[in-house]
């Protein structure tokens, strides 16, 4: 299936500043110390030169057509319709970016942003991750492309995602694992951010649709094309839109790539899924909509935080790719308009639901891709109605989960 | 007029350049950190006092490390400004007090109230390290502190273009501009002369008026004697957070912490011509 043309639905000011006119609230920005501006400049620029240039974009959708795979599958799935309640509340379909080259919907963005920087003439990429599904990504691309890539990893992830960080350093990824605050995805972003003012002549490749402008923009603009085929593909498949579309949400990439062509689709409803990690109500979350997140600086953006006091308040749940205190400028943006609905699931929810789709459905989901399928069929179970056609993005594949899930079935035997 | 303005002026005058010293504060805890502010009033005409924040996306491993004993002290903006009140009062110093820190404290924190507990604490000015130049928060704290004539300082690196460096000075009122000696992150790198005498160059091509601080890489008083000839205020950072986190692993009590770092902030502002 041939890749549509991006076509720009939700434009930031010139700054990079999404604006909630009746709050007055502003999402994104670039709040970034002036050593960094230079560098930032260098990307923003590139990149609108690189999304006019025909002959870049054809290179790069051929290349995420063949190399990436991006033409995966949507299938409807009865077993998940009947556990919602059965088609009288709606067929549940699963849009399947697990089946990229490297298992993930985050190499689309992550091939192209590779793309651009090899286009701009940088040599070296630096990246963070959380769940690893973006390092592996970034790997696979840095090697395709001829890049070197240092990869920054928060020390307890690199320990929890053992085979992408082994995958990784196949691909000849330099690892280099952060050992500051929570040892998570925050202080990880945190150090690629560093390392970037350092080392002006390499590329950040953020892995998220978050830091400062024109990262969110960037990563939104590239990864659409997840949504732009999913458009046409349930079109083909369904006769139209889908009524529902949800997705998990830790930064939001993977809700904003397969929604954003939707965004102003009023037949369709938007969800985004948080981590509840071990509920909200003991603070232990990783839900920085649900949890009450407020508006904050960090990271180069203006967005949700979830705060303690002044400062940053540690996030939590077992998902390394949901472990974030903050959410993505445009996703928050979209959020406080009111065209994203919000959700929760636990951890043990999600857990749950990892068994129950590797049990009933044959599939090895990645434990992000877990606690959108719970709230999924738990909201489709209330709102539901026949002739409603609901669409799952299923974001990732769970090898990497493998050891941490044979444990708990262990355990739970 | 402004403390820091009346503090450049009383320099040129005597041909003399400020000595800047920064702590982060509370670092390693509240009692140490006020001994060594207090001890370090002797010998800085300016002290950088940092407000620690946990995402710092600038620094170097020794200031984070240093956020990190602060924040785990119990430091937040309140008991910043309890700290340097006590410090300005205990020992009726003049040395000039800025804070440093992040956007985010101070949004969370409120930037008019932010404004006012400055004023009535007596800080002299203020460097954020994040706050773009025309973002919205920047033109609130232009405003705001201008208003109550506390300083307030942009920061440029080698990196930065020429439309870059003129708004730089625009947006910095009542205080110097900050020069960083190479771009990187702070203490990461040894001072980088050549950078220093094209950026200050760059700096007064622009403006006469405005008093140049150099930072980044100041680490011995070679390199303080040799900054000062150019810029008319020497920043030193992470050499002296690093002489606390030897101190404070010695286990030193707060007294002879504060002495420990008093001897050797001495030595470097000696440097100061």
């Amino acid at each position: 299936m041939k890749i549509d043309p991006f076509k720009e639905l939700n434009p930031p000011t010139k700054d990079g500043y999404w604006i909630n006119k009746k709050t007055k609230e502003r999402f994104g920005g670039a709040y970034i110390s002036s050593l960094l501006v230079p560098n930032l400049k260098r990307v923003e620029k590139g990149f609108f030169k690189a999304i006019k240039d025909k002959k870049f974009m054809k290179e790069l959708n051929e290349e995420l057509e063949t190399f990436i795979g991006v033409n995966t599958p949507i299938h409807f799935s009865p077993e998940l319709t009947k556990l919602a309640g059965g088609e009288k509340k709606g067929k549940i379909f699963l849009k399947r970016t697990d089946l990229h080259t490297n298992h993930s919907h985050k190499p689309v963005s992550a091939y192209s942003c590779c793309k651009l920087a090899k286009y701009l003439g940088f040599k070296k990429i630096l990246t963070e991750t959380g769940a690893f599904q973006n390092g592996r990504a970034v790997a696979s691309a840095c090697a395709a492309l001829g890049l070197d890539l240092d990869i920054y990893v928060g020390a307890n992830d690199a320990k929890k995602l053992a085979i992408n960080k082994d995958i990784s350093a196949l691909h000849g990824a330099n690892i280099i694992e952060v050992h500051d605050s929570t040892k998570s995805l925050l202080p990880a972003m945190a150090a690629a951010l560093r390392a970037f003012q350092s080392e002006p002549d390499s590329m950040y490749v953020v892995g998220s649709v978050a830091g400062p402008h024109p990262y969110p923009l960037m990563v939104r603009t590239f990864g659409s094309v997840i949504g732009r085929i999913t458009k046409k593909q349930f079109k083909n498949l369904v006769g139209k839109d889908p009524s529902t579309i949800f997705s998990v949400c830790g930064g939001g990439s993977n809700m904003l790539c397969i929604s954003y062509p939707y965004l102003k689709t009023k037949s369709t409803k938007i969800y985004a899924v948080e981590s509840a990690g071990k509920g909200l109500k003991t603070g232990k979350h990783g839900a920085t909509i649900g949890g009450g997140g407020k508006m904050g600086i960090l990271l180069g953006m203006q967005s949700k935080v979830l705060l303690d006091g002044e400062n940053i308040a540690e996030s939590f749940t077992e998902a390394s790719g949901l472990d974030f205190s903050s959410i993505g400028t445009e996703v928050a943006f979209l959020h406080s308009i009111g065209r994203i609905k919000f959700l929760t699931a636990t951890d043990l929810e999600a857990k749950k639901t990892f068994m129950m789709m590797a049990r009933k459905i044959g599939l090895i989901c990645a434990i992000e891709a877990c606690y959108v399928i719970h709230a999924a069929i738990k909201e489709i179970r209330k709102i539901g109605k026949p002739k409603q056609n609901h669409l799952i993005h299923l974001c990732g594949a769970g090898e990497p989960n493998v050891a941490q899930m044979m444990e708990f079935m262990k355990k739970n035997k | 007029m402004s403390k820091l303005n009346n503090l450049f002026r009383n320099l040129k005058k005597n041909k003399k350049s400020a000595f800047v010293g920064f702590v982060t504060t509370g670092d390693p805890n509240y009692a140490s950190s006020k001994a060594i502010m207090k001890e370090m009033t002797k010998y800085c005409q300016i002290i950088e006092a940092g407000v620690a924040f946990s995402t710092s996306t600038s620094d170097s491993p020794i200031i984070m490390e240093a956020n990190d004993r602060a924040i785990k002290s119990g430091m937040n903006l309140d008991k910043t400004f309890k700290l340097v009140k006590e410090v300005i009062v205990e020992t009726k110093t003049d040395t000039c007090f800025i804070l440093m820190t992040y956007l985010n404290p101070i949004v969370v924190y409120g930037i008019k109230k932010f404004i006012n507990m400055s004023k009535s604490v007596g800080i002299a000015g203020l460097i954020i390290v994040d706050s773009n130049l025309n973002s919205p928060e920047e033109k609130l704290l232009l405003k705001g502190l201008t208003k109550k004539g506390i300083g307030y300082t942009k920061i440029i690196s080698p990196t930065n273009s020429e439309k870059f460096i003129q708004q730089s000075i625009r947006n910095t009122k009542n205080s110097f501009i900050y020069i960083t000696t190479y771009a990187g992150l702070t203490g990461s790198k040894n001072v980088n002369l050549k950078n220093v005498k094209k950026l200050i160059s760059k700096v007064k091509k622009y403006s006469k008026e405005v008093p140049t601080g150099v930072g980044f890489g100041v680490k011995t008083t070679k390199h303080v004697k040799q900054v000062s000839k150019y810029a008319d205020a020497v920043i030193c950072g992470s050499s002296i957070v690093n002489k606390i986190k030897v101190g404070h692993e010695k286990k030193f009590s707060a007294k002879k912490l504060a002495k420990f770092i008093g001897k050797y902030v001495k030595t470097l502002s000696a440097g100061a011509r």
